[in-house]
């Protein structure tokens, strides 16, 4: 493969790492401060879509080592959307077939993507973004999956998946050190399965332990899809923000930076803004997982006029 | 198990891993979602729907007697059996099942402690897809006991005299009338708040972290001294549809052992619809 040609044997060389980064952008109409730098890293440009293609591969990489997927053994897993539609790509890709257990207050676009990328879809009550463990819903109806058809069903499970941190160590982690040149100060990230924040910062901070992680979560009981609110988890160091700014933000983005990033970009945009108009100095890097494609019936939910005036 | 006044209606997924083929257990699972059973069973055990299979089709109401006698029938249960019932959601639907067995006399019925999460997360217990072999009964009810289910007008006069505790084991939310119903449910009421009276103790008060109950000290600690319940008086739990209530309810009466308890199983979904009924709000 040659990255400086862009020409590729299959789409599977495209996806990112060190050598073919996720690209980086400066933010300049909406910069927060003259004195702080900030880049928005595209997860978006990513081959299948957004920022969990590189947890689904990890997960995929790992099951074909350990030979748990192929001959009849397809996958099964819980997701909010974009895991199922990164991993069903691949899977389908592959050969393989795969389940898609997802939360009933999932984009609709996401549903019927995944039911695209080749998925069998199974809706279920639960919340957004169900906290792992105990209680029901899709992680548990995937488990049950797994559990009485092993034969048939291989579970990556990205909620307790440890390559879902293990890349980001391995990719985005190097891909912002070596983008920056080593001058990132602040990290600004979302939280679904927390793989991105741990990941990330765990390799960023093996490079520099002053580098600031700052984890943006939307209020309680919030409607921005593949995010969670961790009073269910108990992580520290989080800001909050009220949820319906995501949604205002990301089309600030879209409509003054030319950045058509979703309402996840949206939050941690806010988030970031809020921090450096505290922190003032800096050079920060917000990664953006997804853009707005998928979130339009969501969008026209919180944003007044988006569902009116688009008949004859 | 821990001190519990009548410790043998539950057991625990070791002794279901290890009964599982003994002849007369039956186990039977009861879900508030109702694909869970679909995609993955304990071995051998038959579904109820409590939708269309524990409720009467026409009108608001448990199954009547000749309905329960042909479901436990088909499902090849003996009024001799020992039936072991599990459910998803900490056995919400279980314990509604539980109580409507007890209802119709069932001897010897059971709870699976901590319900199918606690079963799916242990690696030693299988699941499967199978349909398990049945060998229909003729099960006939020789006993009812209606004196565990409150009726609206006993609600209404235990809210006016307070000759019993009412335990409301909604979520806080649902009992200061801030919302009506948890998101995304359909039945609801006209109206929130709760019955004039009426003492929250939500439902998950009563398990610990793994859905498993919590011992009897602190259940007694929780329900008698630090919510006021008065074990001198009868009582009546009540939701929004009679199932969370029935998990409370089972709570009181076979793991504290009250004396007189009752699951008003029109709950919120009736109360809240009355005409001209007081309701309390905050
Ligand atoms: C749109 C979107 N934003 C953010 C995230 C969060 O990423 P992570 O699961 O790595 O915490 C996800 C993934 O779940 C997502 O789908």
């Amino acid at each position: 493969m040659n990255h400086q040609t862009r020409v590729y044997n299959d789409i599977f060389e495209m996806l990112p790492s060190e050598e073919n980064p996720s690209p980086m952008v400066r933010i300049n109409r909406m910069s927060p401060s003259p004195d702080f730098e900030l880049h928005a890293k595209l997860e978006w440009l990513n081959p299948f879509g957004s920022v969990k293609d590189r947890a689904a591969w990890a997960m995929l990489r790992e099951m074909e080592e350990k030979g748990e997927v192929g001959h009849g053994r397809g996958l099964v897993e819980p997701t909010s959307g974009n895991t199922g539609i990164s991993l069903a790509a691949m899977a389908k890709a592959r050969g393989y077939h795969i389940r898609a257990v997802v939360p009933n207050k999932v984009p609709l676009e996401k549903k019927v993507l995944l039911k695209i990328a080749g998925a069998e879809l199974d809706v279920v009550n639960d919340a957004l973004c169900p906290a792992p463990g105990l209680g029901d819903g899709s992680i548990n109806i995937a488990k049950s999956h797994a559990k009485a058809q092993a034969k048939k069903y291989a579970m990556p499970n990205q909620y307790e998946n440890e390559q879902n941190v293990l890349a980001h160590m391995r990719t985005t982690g190097p891909e912002i050190w070596r983008q920056t040149e080593g001058k990132v100060t602040h990290l600004f990230v979302s939280l679904g399965t927390c793989g991105t924040v741990s990941g990330t910062s765990r390799f960023l901070k093996g490079k520099n332990s002053s580098i600031k992680v700052i984890a943006v979560q939307p209020t309680e009981g919030h409607d921005v899809p593949g995010l969670r609110n961790v009073s269910q988890l108990g992580v520290s160091k989080l800001f909050e923000v009220e949820y319906k700014l995501a949604y205002a933000r990301a089309m600030e983005l879209c409509q003054t930076e030319g950045l058509l990033a979703g309402p996840s970009s949206g939050l941690i945009y806010e988030g970031a803004r809020e921090i450096i108009l505290r922190d003032k100095k800096g050079f920060g890097v917000m990664i953006f997982p997804d853009n707005i494609f998928k979130y339009t019936s969501n969008m026209m939910k919180h944003i007044p006029g988006l569902a009116t005036g688009n008949e004859a | 198990m821990a001190n519990y006044a009548q410790p043998e209606v539950l057991v625990t997924t070791d002794w279901v891993r290890d009964n599982l083929e003994k002849p007369g257990t039956k186990l039977v699972e009861i879900d508030v979602d109702t694909k869970a059973y679909d995609a993955g069973h304990i071995p051998g055990a038959i579904g109820f729907n409590w939708q269309t299979q524990l409720q009467d089709q026409v009108r608001r109401d448990i199954i009547g007697k000749e309905a329960f006698e042909k479901l436990l029938g088909g499902a090849g249960i003996s009024p001799k059996d020992t039936v072991i019932l599990y459910g998803d959601n900490n056995n919400w639907f279980a314990a509604y099942g539980f109580w409507l067995f007890k209802i119709y006399g069932h001897k010897d019925v059971r709870l699976m402690n901590g319900g199918r999460v606690k079963w799916l997360n242990e690696k030693d217990k299988s699941l499967t897809t199978d349909p398990p072999k049945i060998t229909p009964t003729q099960y006939k009810v020789t006993e009812t006991h209606l004196e565990l289910r409150a009726m609206l007008p006993e609600v209404m006069d235990i809210s006016k005299t307070g000759k019993a505790n009412l335990v409301d084991v909604r979520s806080p939310d649902e009992f200061s009338g801030k919302v009506i119903a948890p998101p995304g449910m359909s039945e609801t009421a006209q109206r929130g708040g709760h019955i004039p009276g009426a003492r929250s103790v939500p439902w998950s008060t009563a398990v610990q972290q793994d859905g498993t109950f919590k011992s009897a000290d602190e259940l007694q600690s929780i329900y008698i001294q630090q919510k006021g319940v008065d074990s001198t008086k009868p009582t009546v739990a009540y939701c929004r549809i009679g199932e969370r209530s029935s998990h409370t309810w089972f709570v009181l009466k076979y793991l504290l052992g009250l004396d007189n308890v009752k699951n008003y199983d029109g709950s919120w979904t009736e109360y809240g619809n009355v005409v001209a009924a007081p309701i309390e709000k905050g």
